[in-house]
């Protein structure tokens, strides 16, 4: 658990925290895009390169909530959650258009499965 | 039109943010935060990945610079994306507030839809439309992410994981269906495979960060050279 800042420690501090280390991080890159929004060529190699860097962000956070993650999701064996997130990239590869039906395949899998694990 | 932007949202977007942040309810719960924290994040914050990182970061004991930069990475693709939408919503005279406020709302969801629907509509209606879109979505998560803060530890353990394993699920959904070439697949798939590894050897909190700049830095490079027509 990660511990407040002492001297701004206190009752607010989760909000004073959500606003500086969550919200400012995030909000920032809207309001340069603001600002900037005449300036910035969306098709620039430096802006390619966040994208991937974004992209590949974006995925690692997905391995990390697989590999090591919160909560009940923990009692669910390792071999049906990874099963889950094969099940959502094979539907998205056959129609890229089919999100919904992509993210409840991955979810039959993982409830299925974990309610089989369960009472096996 | 505002009636649209409500319908359009109802009739499933809104329903896959509102799930998908069912899990940050319960991620705030397990570090001690109270539920107006969570809620607050889905309102201020409005990016999924970004509330994600915070609270289970801090769950891991993550540095909070790690945990600022990690996010500010993370949300680093909101500058491209933000970029690309704002010529579709800015008008004659529109005050930089407004710009700011529409900007804020700029997130996986509204991002597609707005840049499937808006370049249809009337330039006047176009702003009342995403608002409508966006506030909805942003109303159905912020009730997600209150019930999720409550209900996700009285469920049995089969339904309690599979609302847990929305955002990562949902997550690579948005990723796939975002693919543009295959240097994002190559992103996609280094950072699944990078993270893991990065997470045993590299401590402190930086393991996503330089997961991330890894996988992406080689994914950069795969990329193809020429735009088509």
């Amino acid at each position: 658990m990660t511990q407040p800042i002492p001297w701004l420690d206190g009752p607010l501090w989760p909000y004073l925290a959500l606003l500086v280390f969550a919200v400012l991080p995030t909000e920032i890159w809207r309001w340069l895009a603001v600002a900037f929004a005449r300036r910035i060529d969306p098709d620039s190699p430096a802006l390619e390169w966040v994208r991937a860097v974004a992209t590949a962000l974006l995925a690692g956070i997905v391995a990390k909530l697989i590999v090591a993650p919160p909560g009940a999701l923990a009692a669910v064996p390792l071999f049906i959650r990874v099963a889950a997130l094969a099940a959502t990239l094979a539907v998205m590869l056959v129609d890229r258009r089919r999100l919904l039906f992509a993210v409840l395949a991955g979810e039959a899998v993982l409830i299925g499965g974990a309610w089989l694990a369960a009472s096996a | 039109m505002a009636l649209a932007g409500m319908r359009d949202a109802l009739s499933l977007p809104a329903w896959v943010v509102g799930f998908g942040l069912v899990g940050i309810g319960s991620l705030a719960r397990d570090v001690g935060y109270p539920v107006e924290v969570a809620v607050l994040s889905t309102i201020l914050v409005w990016a999924g990945p970004s509330q994600v990182i915070f609270f289970a970061s801090i769950a891991t004991g993550a540095a909070w610079s790690a945990i600022a930069l990690a996010i500010g990475f993370a949300s680093l693709r909101f500058l491209p994306m933000t970029v690309a939408i704002m010529p579709l919503l800015q008008r004659p005279g529109q005050s930089v507030r407004m710009q700011l406020l529409l900007a804020h709302y700029v997130a996986v969801t509204a991002w597609t839809e707005g840049l499937r629907r808006l370049p249809g509509m009337p330039p006047h209606q176009r702003v009342v439309y995403f608002l409508a879109f966006a506030n909805t979505c942003m109303l159905v998560s912020s009730i997600g992410t209150f019930l999720g803060y409550y209900l996700l530890g009285e469920l049995p353990i089969p339904l309690a994981a599979g609302l847990l394993c929305l955002t990562p699920i949902f997550f690579l959904a948005s990723l796939s269906a975002g693919l543009r070439h295959r240097g994002d697949i190559v992103a996609i798939v280094l950072g699944l495979a990078l993270a893991p590894i990065c997470d045993r050897f590299i401590g402190g909190g930086f393991d996503l960060i330089v997961a991330g700049l890894v996988a992406g830095t080689i994914a950069f490079f795969f990329r193809p050279r020429k735009r088509g027509p």
